[in-house]
C-alpha cells in the first residue's frame, strides 16, 4: 500500500472512535480507588520521570502548576460524618478523545498503542486541546522553565524539556513503552511482557492501587481488574472512551 | 528617487544600521547553539553511555530503611525507585524518596568546609581546606581528651543505624564522652517505653497491617509518616482485597489523617483520650466474655473504672459505637491495635500504648500473623540505645547553660528549629563555645557553628541501615554511593575516622567502606551456613546487587502473657494541657506534613506537592472546624494569631471538615528562617509555641498538649492550593459502592518490575 | 483656506521609506549574520583536532565500531575516549603534530572537546542501537565518511532511499561511496522519513501492525520524546 493509500485509509477510520482497526498494543490503567491513600508518592515519581518544572508559588496562584498527575479531594458530609474521597487524575487517554479533534496542527492524536500523543515540536500552542478536554489534565507551558543548578542534572534525558508555548500532559511514560520494547527487540521476542513496562506513577505506588498494561491481551493483570464489576470511568456519560478506568472505593459497614 | 534632504537621509542610514543590527542580534537569539561531544579521558567499566546504569542503596529520607534502586546515565542520578527485592518496600517508594535527588542536586548545598569569621549566626562563613578544618576540630577535641575532659564533647546527630552508629559510639568512646545523642523529632519514644512495660520488650514488635482484618489505629498516621509509611502502605493495600475478608480500618483520632482518610470509619476522640477509649473497649471485651484467660480476675480489676458509660464521657464517643468497635475488634480474627502520634505525644502517652498493648493482648492479637509479631534483635546497631528525647535534650541545654560543654559535634539534626521556644535551646547552644558541624546543608542549629565539615549525602556516601520496625525476622541492607561525590565534601564516616586518628584514637579501619565492609565480614561469619555463596567478596557483590539482606530468625510464637505488674500498672490518666482552658479554648494538633518534621523543606518538589488532605503548597495553615470558623466569624483566608502560653505564630484559617470544634490542626515542617532558597522565610512553625510539657514515663514531649487561643489579625491572605470546591456537586467522580459490590482479588499480585 | 497636505504627504513618505530601510536591514543583518558566523548550519565545522575519518577509516580501514563502540549497544554511537586514540598513537606516527595535540589531551588528563556535526534536535530521539542491529550501515544516514577529511553534514536522499547494508551482515566501511545520503545544510527529517516509509523491519526484530494504520516506525511517537 502506498503511503498515500494508507493515509487515506486512516482518514476512513479516524471516523470510528479510537480510528484504529487494531490496537498493535492498547496499553490501560485500572486505579482502585479503595487502596490509593492519597499520598501523592505518583505524583512526585511523575514529575521526577518526566522533568516536570518546578513552576514556583505564583504559578499555583494563577493555576498555572503543571502536574501532568494530581490527587482531586472530594469531601463528603459533614463533621462528624465525613469523609474525604481521593482520585488520582491524570490524561485518560480517551479513545475518543475530544482534544484530538480540535488540535489544528495534528500535534495530538491517537496513535496505534491506543496512546494519546502528545508531539511538542509541532504543537503551536492555541489550548484549544486543553478547553476540550473534560478532565483538565492538559497543561500550558506559560514560562520557559529553569532548574537552579545542579537541579538540571537530575533532568530525564529520554524525555523533552517543554519550552514556553507548548501543551503537554501524561504520556503513560512513552519513554518507558519505548524502552521495553527495545528490550523486547533486544531478546528477540515479538512482545513486550504483562508488567514489564510501568509508569512512573505505578512503579511507585505504596499502596499498590495502580494497573498499567496491555488490554488486547486477555490474560494481563490490567485485563482482569478492568472485569472487575467495581470498575467504571470517570465522565463516562461523555463517551469519551477512556483507557483509564477506576475501580469503586468500597464503602463498608463496622 | 524622491529628494532627501540631508536629516531624512541621516535617518534613513540610522534606521538601516538599526535594523542591520537587529538582524543580527535576531538569527543570534534564535540560532541553536553549537553542542559538543565529551569523551572521557579513560571511559569507567560499568559505563556505556545512553544507556542507564542501576545502583542498590538505601533511603535515608526517614528512618524507615526502605531499600531503592537508582538509575543513573552517565555518572548522574536520573530516578530513585523502591528496590523491587527489599522487603520493607517491595519496589515501591513514598514521595519524600523520590525527592532525595533533589537533596543530592539542592542548589544549596555545601561544597566544601567553612570556618565562621564573623559572629556565630550571622553569614560569615568562609571557605577553608579539609586539612585547616580537621586540624582545627581535632586540636580542640584532644585538648579536652587529654585532660580527661572528654566529657564536655557533645555529639549531637539525627538518627543513624547501622555501622555508622557504631563508628560514632567508638569515637565517643574514644574522646572519652558519654554525651552521644541521635535525635529525630518523630523518634517513637513512647512505643519503645510502653513495649517495655507491658511486653518486656527492647525492641518494637512488627504491625502486621498485611493479615489483619480489623486495624483500630489510635492517631497513628501508619500510611503517611508513622515507623514505615511503605511497608504499611503495602499491608494497607494487600488488606483491602480479599472480598468477605476485607479488612476493616478504623481511625481513632481528633483531627484526620491521611490514614483516617483511607479508613473506613473515623472516630474524633476528645485528644488525650485514645488510651481511656483503648480501656474501654478492653473493659466490654473482658467483660462480655470475649477474653477468658486466667487472669481475668486481675483484669477485670484494673479495668473496672473503664465502664462504656464513663468512657463514652470522657472520650465524647458514644457508647454504642464503643460497643460496636469491641465486638468487631474481639469478633475479627486476627485483629490488631496501634498507636502513636497525636495519642503517643500526650502527658499520657506512655500509659495510652500501654493500653493499646494491651487490647491487643485480649483480643488474642500478640504472636500471631495479622497482629503483633515480636521481633529478633536487629542484627546491626538501630538509633534507638541513644535516642534522645526531650528531657534528655532540655538536660543537654542545661549543661550547655552551665558551662559544662564546650565542643558540639551537629550531624544533620535541626533541633533549633524542632525544639520548642520554651526550651531556649538555641541560646544554650550559644553559650557552647565551640560547634562543629557535619551537615551537609545550612539550617539554623549549623548556622551557628564555628567549623563546618560538610557530608557527602545519602546517594553520594556508604553506609547501612537494620530498619528498627523490624519485619518479624532480621533485615538489612547496604546503602552504596551511586555517583561520585559532587563537592569537596567527606562521607560522615570518614570525617569520624579521620577526627579519631588525629585525637590518638584511631579506628582499626582506614575507611567508612572499610568500616561496612568488616561489620558485614562479621555477619557474614555468623551465617556461612545459611548463604549460597563460598567467600565473603562474593556474598558482599551478591549483598550489594540484591540490596537487601535476611536473616533466618522468626521468634518463636510462644504465648505471651504479662506478668502481674504489668497488668497492675494499667490505667490512663486523663490527658493534662498546658493553659487554662477558659483562655485557650483550644488543643493544638501539630502534625507531620510532606515536609516531614521540616527536613524536606529545602526540596522544591515537596513544596510542590499539594498537602494531601487540603492540598495546599507553599506555606502553612491552621485548620479549624467549619462551625467553630463559623461561630468565631472566621473565614477561610483569614490570618490568625495562634497563641499558646509559651507565645504565637501567625498562619491563615483553612476551613478543614474533619478536626473536632475544640481542636485546631497545624502541619510540621515551614516556618524555617534559614534553610536554603526554597525553605527559608515561608510558612510558620507551629513547634514554637509548644509547651515544655513532659511525659514523664517516657522523657518525651508531650506535643499534642498544648492549649491555644486564635486570636484574628484583620488581614486576608490567599491560601495556595490546587483543589477548587471540593465537593462533587453530583458529578461522580469519585464513585463508592458498598455492601454486596465489594469483589475478590482484584489486583493482589505484586508486580515484579524489572528496571529499565 | 486652502491647507496643503504637501508637508504631511512629505513626512509620510520619509516615514515610510524609514519603515522600509529599517526591514531591509533586518533581512540583510540577518543573512550576514547567517553567513559570517559559525552555526550548526555550517555543515563541516572546524575540530579542536583535525582528526581525519579519511585516513583512519578510508586509508586504514579501521571500522566505525572500533572507535564508536556504543553503536551496538547503546543509542548513542559514543565517541572514543581519549585512552582510545592513545591506544595506537603511543606508537603510532608519534611525532606528528596532531599526534602530538592528542597526547597533550591524554597527558593533561583532558578530554578533546568535539563539536557536534550531526546533531538532532532535543526533541528527537534516535536510537543507533536498533538501526545498526537492523544491519544499517553507518553510511546511509552519514554520508561516505571513509572519504571526509573533515565530517560534514549528509542528509539528503538522491533518488528515495538507498539501504545500505554490508554483504557480510556486520557493519564495516561501505566499498563504494555511492551511498544514501548527501551533503546538506542541517539534518532533515526527511532523510529518516524516507527509510521508515519504505521498510518494515523484518527477521523478527521489530513489531509491526499488519493491518492499516500505521506502522510503529510512522508513528510520531517512536522518535519524537
Amino acid at each position: 500500500m502506498s503511503f498515500l493509500d494508507r493515509i487515506t485509509e486512516g482518514w476512513r477510520k479516524n471516523r470510528k472512535p479510537g480510528y484504529h482497526e487494531n490496537f498493535d498494543y492498547h496499553w490501560a490503567m485500572t486505579i482502585d480507588l479503595d487502596q490509593c491513600s492519597g499520598c501523592g508518592a505518583c505524583v512526585t515519581a511523575c514529575q521526577a520521570e518526566n522533568n516536570l518544572p518546578i513552576v514556583g508559588e505564583d504559578a499555583f496562584v494563577k493555576g498555572r502548576e503543571v502536574k501532568w498527575l494530581r490527587l482531586e479531594h472530594y469531601w463528603e458530609g459533614e463533621y462528624p460524618d465525613v469523609k474525604l474521597n481521593v482520585i488520582p487524575m491524570m490524561c485518560q487517554h480517551c479513545d475518543s478523545a475530544p482534544c484530538e479533534t480540535v488540535c489544528p496542527v495534528s500535534a495530538t492524536y491517537h496513535n496505534q498503542d491506543g496512546l494519546n500523543t502528545q508531539i511538542y515540536n509541532r504543537c503551536i500552542g492555541t489550548r484549544s486541546c486543553a478547553v476540550y478536554c473534560p478532565y483538565e489534565v492538559r497543561y500550558f507551558n506559560y514560562n520557559d522553565h529553569a532548574w537552579d543548578s545542579p537541579l538540571d542534572q537530575q533532568l530525564n534525558p529520554d524525555v523533552s524539556v517543554r519550552e514556553k508555548g507548548v501543551m503537554e500532559k501524561c504520556t503513560f511514560c512513552i519513554q518507558r513503552i519505548r524502552q521495553a520494547k527495545d528490550n523486547a527487540k533486544d531478546d528477540g521476542r515479538r512482545r513486550v511482557r504483562d508488567g514489564e513496562v510501568q509508569p512512573a506513577c505505578v512503579q511507585t505506588c505504596p499502596s499498590n492501587a495502580m494497573v498499567f498494561g496491555d488490554r488486547n491481551d486477555p490474560k494481563s493483570q490490567v485485563s482482569r481488574s478492568l472485569r472487575d464489576p467495581r470498575a467504571y470511568k470517570v465522565l463516562d456519560e461523555l463517551n469519551t472512551n477512556s483507557s483509564v478506568v477506576y475501580l469503586k472505593k468500597v464503602e463498608a459497614e463496622g | 528617487m524622491p529628494n532627501i534632504d540631508r536629516r531624512d537621509f541621516i535617518k534613513l542610514v540610522g534606521a538601516g544600521g538599526v535594523g542591520v543590527g537587529a538582524g543580527v542580534v535576531l538569527r543570534e537569539s534564535i540560532k541553536h547553539p553549537r553542542e559538543h561531544l565529551i569523551p572521557h579521558v579513560l571511559a569507567p567499566e560499568d559505563y556505556s553511555s545512553g544507556v542507564a546504569t542501576w545502583y542498590n542503596s538505601v533511603c535515608s529520607m526517614c528512618s524507615a530503611g526502605c531499600g531503592i534502586s537508582v538509575r543513573t546515565r552517565e555518572g548522574r542520578a536520573k530516578k530513585i525507585e523502591g528496590n523491587p527485592s527489599h522487603a520493607v518496600n517491595q519496589g515501591r517508594l513514598c514521595a519524600l524518596g523520590q525527592a532525595g535527588l533533589q537533596v543530592l542536586y539542592n542548589p544549596d548545598r555545601l561544597t566544601g568546609p567553612l570556618l565562621q569569621s564573623a559572629d556565630r549566626g550571622a553569614d560569615g562563613f568562609t571557605q577553608i581546606t579539609w586539612e585547616d578544618g580537621l586540624t582545627r576540630v581535632a586540636s580542640q577535641l584532644d585538648v579536652l581528651r587529654a585532660a580527661g575532659r572528654g566529657n564536655r564533647i557533645a555529639l549531637l546527630t539525627r538518627g543513624v543505624g547501622g555501622h555508622l552508629a557504631e563508628l560514632l559510639e567508638s569515637f565517643a568512646e574514644g574522646v572519652g564522652t558519654n554525651r552521644l545523642f541521635h535525635y529525630d523529632y518523630a523518634h517513637p519514644h513512647a512505643l519503645y517505653a510502653a513495649n517495655e512495660r507491658f511486653f518486656g520488650e527492647q525492641q518494637l514488635p512488627y504491625y502486621d497491617l498485611s493479615n489483619t482484618r480489623h486495624l483500630l489505629s489510635f492517631g497513628a498516621d501508619y500510611l503517611a509518616g508513622w515507623l514505615s509509611p511503605v511497608h504499611h502502605s503495602l499491608g494497607f493495600a494487600n488488606s483491602r482485597h480479599g472480598g468477605d475478608n476485607r479488612g476493616y480500618f478504623v481511625q481513632i483520632e481528633p483531627r484526620m489523617s491521611p490514614s483516617g482518610a483511607a479508613a473506613d470509619e473515623w472516630v474524633p476522640a476528645k485528644p488525650g483520650t485514645e488510651g481511656i477509649l483503648a480501656l474501654g473497649l478492653a473493659h466490654h471485651i473482658v467483660a462480655s466474655g470475649h477474653y477468658d484467660g486466667d487472669d481475668i480476675d486481675e483484669w477485670k480489676g484494673v479495668l473496672s473504672a473503664y465502664t462504656l458509660e464513663k468512657v463514652a464521657e470522657e472520650t465524647d464517643v458514644s457508647e454504642s459505637v464503643l460497643q460496636r468497635l469491641a465486638e468487631s475488634f474481639a469478633n475479627a480474627s486476627p485483629s490488631l491495635a496501634i498507636g502513636g502520634d497525636g495519642a503517643a505525644n500526650n502527658s499520657n502517652g506512655v500509659d495510652t500504648l500501654v493500653a493499646i498493648n494491651a487490647l491487643n493482648y485480649l483480643a488474642g492479637n500478640v504472636g500471631t500473623a495479622g497482629g503483633v509479631v515480636f521481633n529478633p534483635n536487629p542484627a546491626g546497631a538501630t538509633s534507638h540505645d541513644h535516642q534522645a528525647n526531650y528531657r534528655t535534650l532540655a538536660q543537654l541545654a542545661a549543661s550547655a547553660r552551665n558551662g559544662d560543654i564546650d565542643v558540639l559535634i551537629l550531624n544533620d539534626a535541626n533541633p533549633v528549629f524542632t525544639m520548642p521556644l520554651a526550651s531556649e535551646f538555641k541560646a544554650a547552644l550559644a553559650r557552647i563555645p565551640f560547634i562543629v558541624s557535619l551537615s551537609s546543608f545550612i539550617d539554623e542549629t549549623s548556622a551557628l557553628a564555628n567549623v563546618v565539615l560538610p557530608s557527602h549525602t545519602y546517594l553520594e556516601s556508604w553506609g547501612d541501615a537494620f530498619p528498627e520496625h523490624g519485619m518479624g525476622f532480621s533485615i538489612g541492607a547496604v546503602s552504596q554511593p551511586v555517583i561520585a561525590p559532587l563537592y569537596d565534601t567527606k562521607a560522615t564516616g570518614d570525617i569520624v575516622l579521620d577526627l579519631a586518628r588525629r585525637t590518638g584514637n584511631p579506628m582499626p579501619w582506614d575507611s567508612l567502606e572499610d568500616c561496612i565492609k568488616d561489620g558485614w565480614n562479621k555477619i557474614y561469619q555468623r551465617n556461612a551456613s545459611d548463604t549460597q555463596t563460598d567467600s565473603f567478596e562474593s556474598f558482599w557483590r551478591a549483598l550489594l546487587k540484591a540490596g537487601v539482606w535476611g536473616e533466618k530468625n522468626h521468634r518463636s510464637n510462644d504465648s505471651f502473657r504479662p506478668n502481674a505488674s504489668a497488668i497492675a500498672n494499667i490505667g490512663v490518666d486523663v490527658p493534662v494541657f498546658s493553659g487554662d482552658a477558659e483562655v485557650y479554648p483550644f488543643v493544638l494538633q501539630p502534625f507531620l506534613s510532606t515536609m516531614h518534621d521540616g527536613r524536606a523543606a529545602n526540596l522544591p518538589w515537596m513544596q510542590e506537592l499539594p498537602d494531601v488532605m487540603t492540598s495546599v503548597v507553599y506555606g502553612s495553615w491552621v485548620e479549624m472546624n467549619p462551625k467553630t470558623a463559623e461561630n468565631l466569624g472566621l473565614a477561610e483566608g483569614d490570618l490568625v494569631d495562634v497563641e499558646s502560653t509559651e507565645g504565637s505564630v501567625r498562619a491563615p484559617i483553612l476551613v478543614y471538615p474533619a478536626i473536632r470544634p475544640d481542636v485546631i490542626a497545624m502541619p510540621i515542617g515551614q516556618g524555617h528562617s534559614n534553610y536554603g532558597r526554597y525553605a527559608s522565610n515561608r510558612g510558620t512553625n507551629p513547634l514554637e509555641i509548644l509547651s515544655p510539657l513532659v511525659d514523664e514515663s517516657s522523657g518525651n514531649l508531650a506535643s499534642n498538649a498544648t492549649r491555644v487561643k486564635v486570636v484574628a489579625t484583620g488581614k486576608h491572605i490567599e491560601i495556595v492550593k490546587t483543589s477548587g470546591k471540593s465537593r462533587d456537586l453530583g458529578r461522580d467522580i469519585v464513585q463508592t459502592t458498598g455492601g454486596s459490590d465489594h469483589t475478590a482479588q482484584t489486583n493482589s499480585i505484586p508486580i515484579m518490575v524489572i528496571p529499565t | 483656506m486652502n491647507v496643503s497636505i504637501q508637508p504631511a504627504l512629505k513626512s509620510l513618505q520619509t516615514a515610510a521609506l524609514i519603515v522600509v530601510v529599517a526591514v531591509v536591514g533586518i533581512f540583510i543583518g540577518y543573512f550576514i549574520d547567517f553567513l559570517v558566523t559559525d552555526s550548526p548550519e555550517v555543515s563541516a565545522p572546524e575540530q579542536p583536532i583535525a582528526f581525519s575519518h579519511k585516513i583512519h577509516a578510508g586509508d586504514n580501514d579501521i571500522p566505525c565500531q572500533y572507535c564508536h563502540t556504543e553503536a551496538r549497544r547503546s543509542p548513542s554511537a559514543g565517541v572514543p575516549s581519549v585512552n582510545k586514540c592513545m591506544g595506537c598513537h603511543n606508537e603510532v606516527a608519534t611525532e606528528s603534530p596532531l599526534i602530538r595535540q592528542v597526547s597533550e589531551y591524554w597527558e593533561n588528563k583532558e578530554p578533546i572537546p568535539w563539536v557536534k556535526v550531526h546533531d538532532l534536535p532535543d526533541f528527537v530521539h534516535f536510537t543507533h542501537k536498533r538501526h545498526v542491529q537492523a544491519g544499517i550501515a553507518c553510511q546511509t544516514c552519514h554520508g561516505p565518511v571513509e572519504t571526509m577529511d573533515k565530517i560534514a553534514v549528509h542528509s539528503r536522499n538522491n533518488e528515495g532511499p538507498t539501504l545500505l547494508a554490508s554483504s557480510t551482515g556486520e557493519i564495516m566501511n561501505s566499498e563504494t561511496s555511492d551511498v544514501g545520503a548527501t551533503q546538506n545544510d542541517h539534518w532533515e527529517m526527511g532523510l529518516c522519513l524516507n527509510c521508515h516509509k519504505q521498510h518494515d523491519v523484518v527477521d523478527g526484530k521489530a513489531v509491526r501492525v499488519d493491518e492499516g494504520g500505521f506502522d510503529n516506525g510512522l508513528d510520531c511517537w517512536t522518535c519524537h520524546k
